[in-house]
């Protein structure tokens, strides 16, 4: 019996440790390659999908492939508050998206859809680690 | 959906994520104050405990050449006493 309390304790704290660990990464580590794909995504897929999808939408389909190249732009040029603006943009894309979709009664037709949810998080995280970047550099 | 309505939904969300922004954006800024205060005392503090210990050094070092001092000034006043009876001494054999 108290082996098996221990054994758990253990299972726990490792769980935990592993649990801290990604939240650490989440909240810390490189945002780059995140970035781009993000921006990538949102110059060739998101016009694409929300047109297959949605309809003709100028706002959507216009906007948002450029919204994407001045975020390859950003991080291309290693500037810091430019890549804050882009991924604020970039955000507020994917959030436009998954807005549309609920508007449509689209989003909870399939769990494919719940994509631009996870999109928006994604971009959201990658705005904030940036921030937090822009913020400890500043501080020192 | 027709442009207007597109438009107004475009306008919400724009709305809706500046407003989450701003929010994240004010929680980041004050963490990071809190951060850069709990740095800045932890500098104090640990200038605090390094002038400490080097008062207490100081202070031993002082006690220790207070020691020598001492000891010095015992031997300056023996040699004195010492050197006053042996001009005695030779005084004494130069009268005879």
């Amino acid at each position: 019996m108290l082996t098996l309390k221990k054994k758990i304790e253990t299972i726990v704290a490792e769980l935990t440790l592993r649990y801290d660990s990604l939240r650490k990464i989440w909240q810390y580590s490189d945002s780059q390659p995140t970035e781009i794909t993000l921006a990538a995504a949102l110059v060739t897929l998101y016009p694409i999908a929300t047109y297959l999808e949605l309809g003709y939408s100028p706002i959507m389909q216009l906007l948002a492939p450029i919204a994407g190249l001045y975020q390859l732009y950003c991080v291309s040029g290693k500037c810091l508050s430019c890549r804050v603006r882009a991924s604020f943009v970039t955000f507020s894309f994917y959030l436009l998206a998954g807005v549309m979709y609920l508007y449509c009664g689209l989003l909870f037709q399939g769990p494919s859809y719940w994509g631009w949810i996870l999109l928006a998080v994604s971009s959201f995280g990658s705005l904030k680690r940036i921030k937090k970047e822009e913020l400890h550099r500043k501080n020192g | 959906m027709d442009n207007s309505t597109q438009i107004v939904l475009a306008i919400v969300t724009l709305l809706g994520s500046a407003g989450i922004w701003k929010y994240a954006e004010a929680r980041l800024r004050v963490k990071a104050e809190l951060k850069k205060e709990e740095k800045s005392e932890s500098d104090t503090i640990l200038y605090r405990d390094d002038l400490r210990r080097r008062v207490e050094d100081m202070d031993n070092a002082l006690k220790e050449a207070h020691k020598e001092l001492l000891e010095l000034t015992q031997k300056v006043a023996k040699l004195e006493t010492e050197n006053t009876f042996l001009r005695r001494e030779i005084d004494i054999l130069k009268s005879k």
